[in-house]
């Protein structure tokens, strides 16, 4: 196991390199001109040469790969196009900070209260409880973002003047609510669906007919029998999620809610085809995914005892 | 010796989207104290489904049992509330399983499932439970027990957790043992052992047993008397040296016909039985073996025949024409 977790370590590297070149090609050969959006369509040619010379933009391929990754090692991730003089390391620290506190603590609610709802509707199956859950979560998960963050808006802040309309003053303060009660939508919709599925598939176990057959009252077959079982595929969701929260960020719920994050920077950033921040930000994702990835399975180990064996 | 277990008129019915299968009929028998009871019959014939219904372990829904009345050491199973069964579930009436492979949990330790018992059934603290289910481990055979007790079940083989199994079901000294073909998932020397094993912790421990079985073979060494089951309903019971000496019952014939024999020559060919067994949402109302029998007359179709002694009050056929019936 740790042999393998050394292993994975060392390739992480090479993949992170790898992936940081596709990025620059996709920058560097793809459409679209950032000179271009930085100075306007009618910029005169020279100023435009001018800038594309200061940016490295004119040097061949390989160059503009080698100059990136030795400054990328040196931590110089380059300067944002669109922020002016403004390093992008520093630039997307700000905002990954805003993001990930929001996307971690909605995680947080949305699983635990998944997996709660999820453990209702498994052990009600077939009930109006069932149904009842899993239709109100299924037409939860349909909804997009951003058509349920606007009616909840003019619910909460308009309407019923409830909440502040926007804004972010940290994650302990009123106007984190809103967001988070949106963003805890998508877990859990995810978990309360795979916890109903995963605990109906253990209930139908032989260990669970022997645990009943030793005279477990049913709570006890529940909890010490059905639920650790069922929560084990959990964890890939998680991990997952938990890699994503902690660089994603929601776009649309960031603009229309004055959240300074990172899905707001990604989507101002794209526009104006601001590639050393677009490059940044996909390695940054990639690394994230990656390692999530390797956390999920070293935690697999310590939850199942059949993979800790291997 | 007193009556343990005296099952009446016992039926099971699953109520499913084709319509409503008749699972158990009519089922009665009854068990001693010490006795061992072999259920024979083949797959899909209720011999699962009446030893669930007794454990009261029948899923609900789809399953219900609809009428009948299971008397276990004077009290009738079917009344208890949840409570109350439940103490008498791996308690004073134990079940083992088919599959091993399964039916242990993958995630919990040997110990942690046989302590689970002792602490719910006899109060003991951790410790104790420990210390119990280890002694539990040695007296199923299970080799440096004191090591092998915090194991997960993926650890040990087939035949190891069947014994674990065992162990965990004996942790509180029950009265009844229900074993629901323990062996068939083994191979023969590993279900030998087994075998050799229930027999001797019954010596030790003086419980009941009930022996659910396709094999014939395994009834012979160990069973006092003999069940024999068909399409849900109860067509022969005898004592287990009558039963192969003198079968009363058509379907029974055709069960000891279909087994190799070492003490015969030659025989050109095994028996098997032909044809399948009835459909059980649409039960035919005479009895269920006709189609099959070789022996079936008019009046076996028309006619269910009951469960009736035959040559003498312990030997009992649901046989129109037993008497006909020869090996």
């Amino acid at each position: 196991m740790t042999a393998q977790i050394i292993r994975r370590l060392l390739w992480l590297p090479f993949l992170l390199i790898i992936l940081t070149i596709i990025t620059l090609a996709l920058a560097y050969y793809g459409p679209g001109d950032p000179v271009q959006v930085m100075l306007g369509p009618r910029a005169p040619k020279e100023a435009a040469e001018a800038l594309r010379q200061q940016l490295g933009l004119n040097d061949p391929f390989p160059v503009y790969v080698v100059k990136y990754i030795s400054k990328a090692l040196q931590g110089d991730l380059g300067e944002s196009y669109k922020y002016r003089g403004q390093p992008v390391g520093p630039l997307i620290w700000e905002r990954l900070g805003v993001s990930a506190q929001l996307n971690l603590a909605a995680l947080l609610i949305g699983t635990v209260i998944g997996i709660f709802l999820g453990t209702v509707a498994g052990l009600f199956r077939n009930s109006w409880v069932d149904y009842g859950i899993i239709s109100t979560v299924v037409l939860l998960d349909s909804i997009p973002t951003f058509a349920i963050t606007l009616p909840l808006l003019f619910l909460f802040a308009v309407r019923w003047r409830i909440l502040p309309p926007g804004g972010w003053q940290g994650l302990l303060d009123i106007r984190a609510i809103l967001p988070i009660a949106i963003l805890s939508l998508g877990p859990m919709t995810v978990f309360a669906r795979q916890t109903r599925a995963n605990l109906l598939e253990v209930i139908g176990q032989d260990y669970i007919r022997t645990a009943r057959s030793k005279g477990l009252p049913e709570s006890m077959v529940i909890t010490s029998h059905a639920l650790r079982n069922s929560l084990i595929p959990l964890t890939t969701l998680f991990g997952l999620a938990l890699g994503g929260s902690l660089i994603g960020g929601s776009f649309f719920m960031e603009t229309l809610l004055g959240i300074p994050g990172i899905g707001r920077l990604a989507f101002e950033t794209f526009l104006a085809r601001d590639y050393p921040v677009i490059t940044a930000l996909v390695i940054l994702t990639a690394a994230t995914i990656a390692i999530a990835n390797l956390v999920v399975d070293v935690a697999y180990a310590y939850i199942d005892p059949r993979i800790r064996a291997t | 010796m007193g009556t343990l277990l005296d099952v009446k008129n016992l039926n099971t019915r699953f109520y499913t989207q084709d319509g409503v299968v008749n699972a158990v009929n009519d089922v009665s028998f009854t068990l001693d104290e010490g006795e061992t009871l072999a259920v024979v019959g083949e797959s899909g014939s209720g011999k699962s489904v009446t030893m669930l219904s007794v454990m009261r372990l029948i899923a609900s829904p789809p399953g219900r049992i609809t009428s009948g009345e299971i008397m276990f050491d004077g009290r009738d199973l079917l009344k208890l509330d949840d409570d109350e069964i439940r103490q008498i579930r791996g308690n004073r009436i134990a079940m083992i399983f088919q599959d091993p492979m399964t039916s242990l949990n993958p995630v919990l330790t040997i110990n942690q499932q046989i302590s689970e018992v002792l602490q719910l059934h006899l109060g003991m603290d951790k410790a104790a439970a420990k210390r119990r289910a280890i002694e539990l481990l040695e007296k199923v055979n299970i080799p440096e027990a004191a090591r092998r007790v915090d194991d997960y079940p993926h650890q040990f083989s087939g035949g190891m957790r069947q014994r674990v199994m065992i162990a965990m079901m004996l942790a509180a000294n029950p009265q009844l043992l229900i074993a629901d073909e323990p062996t068939t998932a083994l191979d023969v020397t590993i279900s030998a052992q087994i075998l050799d094993l229930v027999k001797r912790l019954k010596k030790e421990v003086g419980m009941a047993v009930i022996w659910i079985t396709h094999d014939l073979g395994v009834v012979a060494g160990m069973a006092d008397r003999v069940i024999v089951m068909y399409a849900g309903r109860i067509v022969e019971q005898a004592p287990v040296g009558e039963l192969y000496a003198s079968p009363r019952h058509p379907y029974a014939l055709g069960l000891l016909k279909s087994i190799p024999r070492l003490d015969e020559i030659r025989k050109e060919k095994l028996e098997p039985i032909e044809g399948l067994p009835p459909d059980l949402i649409n039960y035919p109302t005479g009895c269920p073996f006709a189609p099959r029998c070789p022996y079936a007359i008019q009046k076996c179709l028309e006619e269910r025949p009951p469960l009736a002694p035959t040559t003498s009050t312990k030997h009992l056929s649901a046989c129109w024409r037993w008497q006909d019936v020869k090996r």
